[in-house]
C-alpha cells in the first residue's frame, strides 16, 4: 500500500518533470538565440566599420627631392616664403616634359596642398636647410591616395573620374619609381578638422571630446552623488521628494536636444557663456547626465545592505560618518559605473551641442575649455556629410576611434565593479 | 509621556505580594490568566542601571510595544524571550535609540540611562551609543580589516590618543572577546573574511572597544553553530563580571544558561519577570508556562 | 572622498566663470561664421586656406542651416553673435526686417557662385532624360486630371512611362532630402515649379490666388513614391549605387565626386555638368551667398583679409580652388561686381 502510494507520486513527479525540463529548454535557447543575434549585428556594425576604416589609417605619401632655394626664402618673414613653388618645382623636375599650363595644374594637383605647411614648418624648426636639396616624403593628394587604395577604379571613363588618364600615367610612374607610397597616417591623429581629407584629423575633436568630458565629470559626479546621498539618507519621505524623484526620472528619458536648448537659453543667452567652447558643452552634458548619475548612485546606496549602516551606527558613528565611512565606500563601485556609463552616453551626444555651437568646422586644436572646439561624433557626422570620397573611409576610422574610447570607457566600469565589488 | 500609575498599579498585582526568592511552588489555580496583561512577576530592581517606565513603540498605525515598564540591574545580564514578532528587537532597539533609524517608528515612555532620560531632547545619540552598545542577529563585520573593524568606534570617539593606544584597545578588545589567540596573526585580513562564529566575537570586540556600559545582544547566536554558539555563551558569562548585558534570544536554554533574570513577552506586552530560575521552574502566569512548555513559540 | 568631491565641484565652477570673465575681457580673435550646410564645404575650405596662409587664426564655422544662421546672425550686433551668415538662398525680407530692428543696419551680401542640384541613379540604368513638367508630374502630390478638366486629383502615376511615353517603365521612387532642406526648398522652386506653370490653368492661378498656387506646385508627394532620405547626401548616393532603379536628388559636388558610380539626369535638355551649370544652361541651379557684418569689419580680426581671401579669383575663380569642391563659379563680369561691393563694404538695401 505504502510503496504503491510512493511509486505515484514520484510517477507524477517524472510524467511532469519532462515538460519542466523542455521549458527550460525552450527558454535557454530563446536567450541563446536573442545574444547570438545581437552578438551578429554587433560583429556585421564592427565588420563593416573596419572593412570601410582600415585603410583610413594608411596614407599615400610622395618622395620629392626639395631644393630650398635660398632666392625664395626672407630670413626675417620665413612663413611668407612661397613653398608652394619649392613644391611644383620639384614635381617639374621629375616630369620635365610636362608643359602647357593645364597639365602644369593637373600635374600639381597631385600632391597635396598640405605639402607645402610641411616644408613652412620644416623651415621654421631649422632655417639650416635653406639652400640644400633634401629628399623629403610629401602627403599626396586625396585623389592619389584613393586611387592608390583602389577606391578609384581606372576601368571606368575618364570623365566619369576624378582622375583624368595623363594623371594615372604620372601616378603609375612615379609608384614605379619608389615615389608613392602608402604609409601610417600620423596626420589623421595630431591635426584637427581640414577640408582636404588627407590632411584632416581626429586631434581637435578628441581634444574637444576630452575638455567636454572632463567638465562633465567634474560637475556631474559630485552634484549626482550629493543629490543621491542627500535623496536616500537625509530627505523626509513626503510629496516633495516623491516630486523631485518622480522628474529626476522623467529628465532621464528627455530628449537630450532638450538639453541643448536649456544650455541655449541660459548658458548662453543668460550667462553670456561663449559659443562652441567645451565648457558650455560639458555643462549641457551635465545636465544631461546627473539624472542617470543619480538614479545609479541611489540604486547602488540602496544596494548596501542595511546591516553595515546599522553595525556604524550600533558603535556610536554620527549619521555623517556612517555615511561617509561606510556606506558611501560600499556604493561607489556602482556609483562610477552608472557615471561611467552617463559619460559614455555623453560622449557620443550630438544633437544637444547643436544648439551651443559645438557642430562645428574647427581647426585649431582647442587648449582650453573656453576655446572652440567640436566633439568626435560631430566630427564624424561632419565627415560623413563630405561629398569627397576619401572621408568615408575618415569617418569609418572616426567611428573606430570613438568605439575604442566607448569600449575601454564601459571595460573600466566591468573592471571597477569587479574589483570593488564586496561580499557582505 | 504615559502617566506612571499603570505600572504602579502593575508592580500591585496580587501576585507580587505572594512573590518570594523561595521559590515555593505556585499552585495552578493562582497563576494569571491568559488574557491577563499585566506585568506578573518583578520587573523592578534596586540601584538599576536602565529604568523603563511605560514604554510604548508604534510603527505608523501599528502598536508594537505596549506600555512597557521594566528595569535592567547593573552587571546582569537580562534575558528577553518570547514567540517571534512580539516585540523583543524593538523593545531591546529602545535602549541605545537605534529605532530613530527606523522611518515610522515612534517611542513614547521614560527610558533612564543612569538616572538620565535618553529621550530628552538634549541627549545627543552618538554618545549614548558609544554607553550602550549593540550586537546584531546577523554577523555584521565592516567589509574592512579585523583590525580596522574593531578600531573604528575608538577611532570614531577620540579613545585612543596614539596609534600605541589604538593597537592596545584592539588587543584588549579581541582578547576579551576571546578571538585574539585566533586571528592576532592575520589583523589585516577583512573580517568578512572569518566563519560565521568569529564574525559575531569580532563584533562583540568590536562594540567592547568602545567601552560602553551596556550592550545590547538581539539574538546574537541565532545565525551560529552549536560550537561557536557554546563560544559565544561563555564570552556573554565573561563580559557579565564587567558589563550590563541584554540579550534577545529565542533558545530558551540559553536564556536559562547566561541570565539572572528574563523577561517574556508576548504580542507587545511584557508578561511576566522574575529570576530566570523561577521564570523556567514556575512560571506564574499561563502565557510564560504555555510558551517554556513548549505549547507555542 | 565626500569634501574632496564638494571642494572640486566648487573649484571647477570658480574656474569655468573666471575663464568666462577672461573670454568676455579679451574679446574674440576669430571670426564666427554660422549658416547653410550647403555652403559649408566651400566657407570652410576658404577658412582654412585663410588660417593657413595668413596670421590669423582659422575662422570657426557652424553648420545650422540657412534659416538658423540668420537666426542668430540678425540677433544682435554685439561681439558674441557671428560676424558671417552662409545662405543658400538669399535673405528673405522678413530676415532683413528682423536684422534691422536688432540693430544688424548695415549687411553685405556676397554672392559666391552657383550649385546645380541634380537628379541622378546608378550608372548600371539607363540615363534618364527629363522636362520640368516630367519631374513635376512624378512627383507632385496632386496633378492635373489626365480626363481633362482644371481640376486636381491625388498623383495617379506610379511609373515614369505613365508620365510620359519617351521614359522607360520602371517605378518611380526617387530618394530626396526632408524638409527642413535647403536643397529641398531650391529643388522645389526650380524644378517642380517650372514644370508645374508649364500647365496653362495653374499658371494663370499664380496670378490670382498666390498660395494656392504654390501649395499645388510645391508640395510633394508622400505615397512612397518620393523617399525622404535624410540630410546626408552621401547616404543618398550610396543608395542609388544599390538599388538602380531609384533616383536621386543632391548637390552636384556629390556627382562631382562619385561620376564613376552615378549619372546626373538630363533636365531640360542639359546635362549637369560644371561647364552647363556655370553657363546658366542647366536650369536646376540656384545662387549661394554669404552675409557680412560690417560693424565687425575692423573689430574682429582678419575680417577684411578674409573676405580678400573669399573673393580673389584664385579661391572663387574658374580655376579657383572651390572648383575644385564643386562650386560652380559666376561669370567674371558678376564676380567683379561683387568683389567692388565687397570691397567698398556696400550695404545691402531691400526694400518689400
Ligand atoms: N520597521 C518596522 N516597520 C513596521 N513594523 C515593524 C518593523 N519592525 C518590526 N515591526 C513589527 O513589530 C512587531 C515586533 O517586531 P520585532 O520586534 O522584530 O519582533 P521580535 O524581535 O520579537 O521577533 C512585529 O509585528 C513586526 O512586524
Ligand atoms: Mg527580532
Amino acid at each position: 500500500m505504502q510503496a504503491e502510494k510512493r511509486e505515484t507520486t514520484m510517477d507524477r513527479v517524472s510524467k511532469g518533470l519532462a515538460r519542466r525540463y523542455r521549458r527550460e529548454r525552450w527558454f535557454r535557447l530563446f536567450g541563446l538565440s536573442a545574444i547570438v543575434t545581437s552578438v551578429c549585428f554587433i560583429a556585421l556594425l564592427f565588420v563593416s566599420i573596419g572593412a570601410n576604416g582600415w585603410s583610413a589609417f594608411q596614407q599615400t605619401e610622395v618622395l620629392l627631392d626639395i631644393h630650398f632655394d635660398k632666392e625664395q626664402f626672407d630670413v626675417d618673414n620665413l612663413s611668407t616664403a612661397n613653398y608652394g613653388a619649392l613644391v611644383k618645382n620639384s614635381m617639374q623636375a621629375l616630369f620635365p616634359d610636362v608643359t602647357g599650363r593645364s597639365d602644369k595644374r593637373e600635374l600639381n594637383k597631385l600632391v597635396s596642398s598640405g605639402a607645402s605647411y610641411v616644408l613652412q614648418k620644416m623651415v621654421i624648426k631649422d632655417t639650416g636647410i635653406i639652400g640644400s636639396t633634401k629628399k623629403i616624403w610629401l602627403p599626396a593628394d586625396d585623389e592619389v591616395d584613393m586611387f592608390l587604395k583602389g577606391y578609384i577604379s581606372r576601368d571606368v571613363a575618364e570623365s566619369a573620374r576624378r582622375l583624368n588618364d595623363k594623371q594615372i600615367g604620372w601616378i603609375d610612374q612615379l609608384v614605379a619609381e619608389g615615389r608613392l607610397e602608402k604609409k601610417f597616417n600620423t596626420i589623421f591623429f595630431t591635426a584637427g578638422d581640414s577640408r582636404e581629407p588627407e590632411l584632416a584629423g581626429i586631434r581637435g575633436a578628441v581634444a574637444g571630446s576630452l575638455f567636454t568630458l572632463a567638465v562633465t565629470l567634474l560637475l556631474s559626479f559630485p552634484i549626482g552623488v550629493a543629490t543621491a546621498v542627500y535623496l536616500e539618507e537625509f530627505a523626509p519621505r513626503n510629496r516633495w521628494t516623491d516630486l523631485v524623484e518622480v522628474n529626476i526620472n522623467n529628465l532621464a528619458a528627455v530628449p537630450s536636444i532638450v538639453f541643448g536648448l536649456l544650455g541655449l537659453a541660459v548658458f548662453l543667452n543668460v550667462f553670456g557663456m561663449p559659443r562652441s567652447a567645451p565648457l558650455v558643452g560639458g555643462l549641457v552634458l551635465t545636465l544631461m547626465t546627473l539624472p542617470t548619475i543619480i538614479i545609479a548612485s541611489r540604486a547602488s546606496l540602496k544596494s548596501v545592505p542595511p546591516s553595515i549602516r546599522e553595525a556604524a551606527l550600533g558603535v556610536g558613528a554620527s549619521k555623517m560618518q556612517a555615511i561617509t565611512h561606510h556606506i558611501l565606500p560600499l556604493a561607489m563601485p556602482g556609483m562610477m559605473t552608472g557615471t561611467i556609463i552617463g559619460m559614455a552616453q555623453a560622449l557620443g551626444e550630438t544633437a544637444p551641442l547643436l544648439m551651443i555651437g559645438m557642430v562645428a568646422f574647427i581647426v585649431d586644436v582647442p587648449h582650453g575649455v573656453t576655446d572652440p572646439a567640436t566633439v568626435l561624433p560631430v566630427q564624424i557626422y561632419l565627415w560623413a556629410d563630405s561629398p569627397e570620397r576619401a572621408f568615408v573611409e575618415r569617418t569609418s576610422a572616426a567611428i573606430m576611434v570613438l568605439l575604442g574610447f566607448l569600449i575601454s570607457m564601459n571595460a573600466i566600469a566591468v573592471f571597477l565593479r569587479r574589483k570593488f565589488e564586496r561580499r557582505w | 509621556m504615559e502617566s506612571m500609575s499603570a505600572v504602579l498599579t502593575t508592580g500591585e498585582t496580587p501576585f507580587l505580594g505572594a512573590y518570594s526568592m523561595t521559590q515555593e511552588k505556585v499552585r495552578q489555580e493562582d497563576k494569571a490568566p491568559r488574557e491577563n496583561r499585566m506585568t506578573v512577576g518583578v520587573p523592578f530592581v534596586d540601584d538599576a542601571r536602565m529604568t523603563c517606565r511605560g514604554v510604548n513603540v508604534y510603527y505608523g498605525e501599528k502598536h508594537a510595544i505596549n506600555n512597557v515598564s521594566i528595569d535592567v540591574g547593573r552587571n546582569e545580564v537580562l534575558a528577553m524571550i518570547g514567540p517571534s514578532g512580539c516585540g523583543k528587537s524593538t523593545f531591546l532597539r529602545c535602549l541605545n535609540r537605534m529605532n530613530d533609524t527606523v522611518e515610522g517608528c515612534r517611542v513614547e515612555g521614560d527610558i533612564q540611562l543612569d538616572e538620565l532620560n535618553i529621550y530628552d531632547k538634549s541627549v545627543d545619540v552618538v554618545p549614548l551609543r558609544a554607553q550602550v552598545g549593540m550586537v546584531f542577529q546577523k554577523p555584521n563585520p565592516f567589509p574592512k580589516s579585523i583590525y580596522d573593524n574593531v578600531a573604528y568606534g575608538p577611532k570614531i570617539h577620540g579613545l585612543a590618543s596614539s596609534r600605541a593606544e589604538l593597537d592596545e584597545v584592539v588587543e584588549s578588545s579581541l582578547k576579551k572577546a576571546g578571538l585574539w589567540s585566533e586571528v592576532s596573526d592575520r589583523l589585516d585580513q577583512p573580517g568578512t573574511g572569518l566563519s560565521g562564529g568569529q564574525q559575531q566575537r569580532l563584533c562583540i570586540a568590536r562594540a567592547i572597544a568602545v567601552r560602553p556600559e551596556v550592550i545590547l545582544m538581539d539574538e546574537p547566536c541565532s545565525a551560529l553553530d552549536p560550537i561557536a554558539t557554546a563560544t559565544v555563551e561563555d564570552l556573554i558569562s565573561e563580559l557579565q563580571e564587567q558589563y550590563t548585558i541584554v540579550i534577545v534570544t529565542h533558545n530558551m536554554q540559553q536564556a536559562a544558561r547566561v541570565s539572572q533574570r528574563t523577561a517574556y513577552f508576548h504580542l507587545g506586552d511584557l508578561i511576566e519577570v522574575g529570576s530566570t530560575d523561577r521564570i523556567f521552574t514556575n512560571p506564574r502566569h499561563r502565557l510564560t508556562e504555555d510558551y517554556i512548555t513548549g505549547r507555542f513559540g | 572622498m565626500w569634501k574632496k568631491g564638494l571642494t572640486l565641484a566648487t573649484a571647477s565652477i570658480i574656474l569655468a566663470s573666471a575663464a568666462v570673465n577672461v573670454y568676455a575681457a579679451s574679446g574674440r580673435d576669430y571670426i564666427s561664421i554660422v549658416g547653410s550646410s550647403t555652403v559649408y564645404p566651400f566657407a570652410t575650405t576658404v577658412a582654412e586656406q585663410f588660417g593657413k596662409t595668413s596670421k590669423f587664426k582659422t575662422p570657426k564655422i557652424e553648420s545650422t542651416g540657412s534659416g538658423g544662421g540668420m537666426k542668430l546672425f540678425c540677433a544682435g550686433s554685439d561681439i558674441d553673435t557671428p560676424d558671417i551668415t552662409n545662405a543658400s538662398r538669399r535673405i528673405k525680407f522678413s530676415e532683413y526686417e528682423k536684422c534691422q530692428k536688432n540693430g544688424v543696419n548695415e549687411i553685405v551680401e556676397v554672392k559666391i557662385g552657383y550649385d546645380g542640384i541634380v537628379l541622378a541613379n546608378s550608372k548600371a540604368a539607363p540615363q534618364m532624360t527629363l522636362s520640368k513638367k516630367d519631374i513635376f508630374f512624378a512627383l507632385a502630390k496632386e496633378v492635373p486630371d489626365p480626363q481633362g478638366g482644371e481640376k486636381l486629383i491625388a498623383n495617379p502615376y506610379t511609373t515614369w512611362k505613365e508620365v510620359n511615353p519617351s521614359l522607360p517603365d520602371t517605378k518611380i521612387e526617387v530618394l530626396g532630402p526632408p524638409p527642413t532642406s535647403g536643397t529641398r526648398d531650391a529643388f522645389v522652386e526650380l524644378a517642380m515649379e517650372g514644370g508645374c506653370s508649364k500647365v496653362d490653368w495653374i499658371k494663370a492661378l499664380k496670378e490670382t490666388d498666390k498660395k494656392y498656387y504654390k501649395s499645388v506646385c510645391h508640395t510633394v508627394r508622400e505615397d512612397g513614391a518620393y523617399v525622404e532620405a535624410g540630410e546626408n547626401d552621401n547616404l543618398i548616393v550610396q543608395k542609388l549605387e544599390a538599388n538602380p532603379k531609384a533616383l536621386g536628388i543632391f548637390g552636384f559636388s556629390f556627382l562631382d565626386q562619385n561620376g564613376d558610380k552615378i549619372q546626373g539626369s538630363v533636365v531640360e535638355g542639359e546635362l549637369p555638368t560644371f561647364e552647363n551649370i556655370a553657363a546658366g544652361k542647366y536650369p536646376v541651379s540656384r545662387p549661394l551667398y554669404f552675409y557680412v557684418k560690417k560693424s565687425h569689419v575692423g573689430v574682429v580680426p582678419g575680417m577684411t583679409e578674409f573676405l580678400g581671401e573669399f573673393i580673389n579669383d584664385k579661391a572663387w575663380g574658374e580655376e579657383g580652388y572651390l572648383s575644385d569642391k564643386g562650386l560652380i563659379p559666376m561669370p567674371a563680369e558678376e564676380r567683379k561686381q561683387f568683389a567692388a561691393d565687397v570691397v567698398a563694404l556696400k550695404p545691402l538695401v531691400m526694400s518689400k
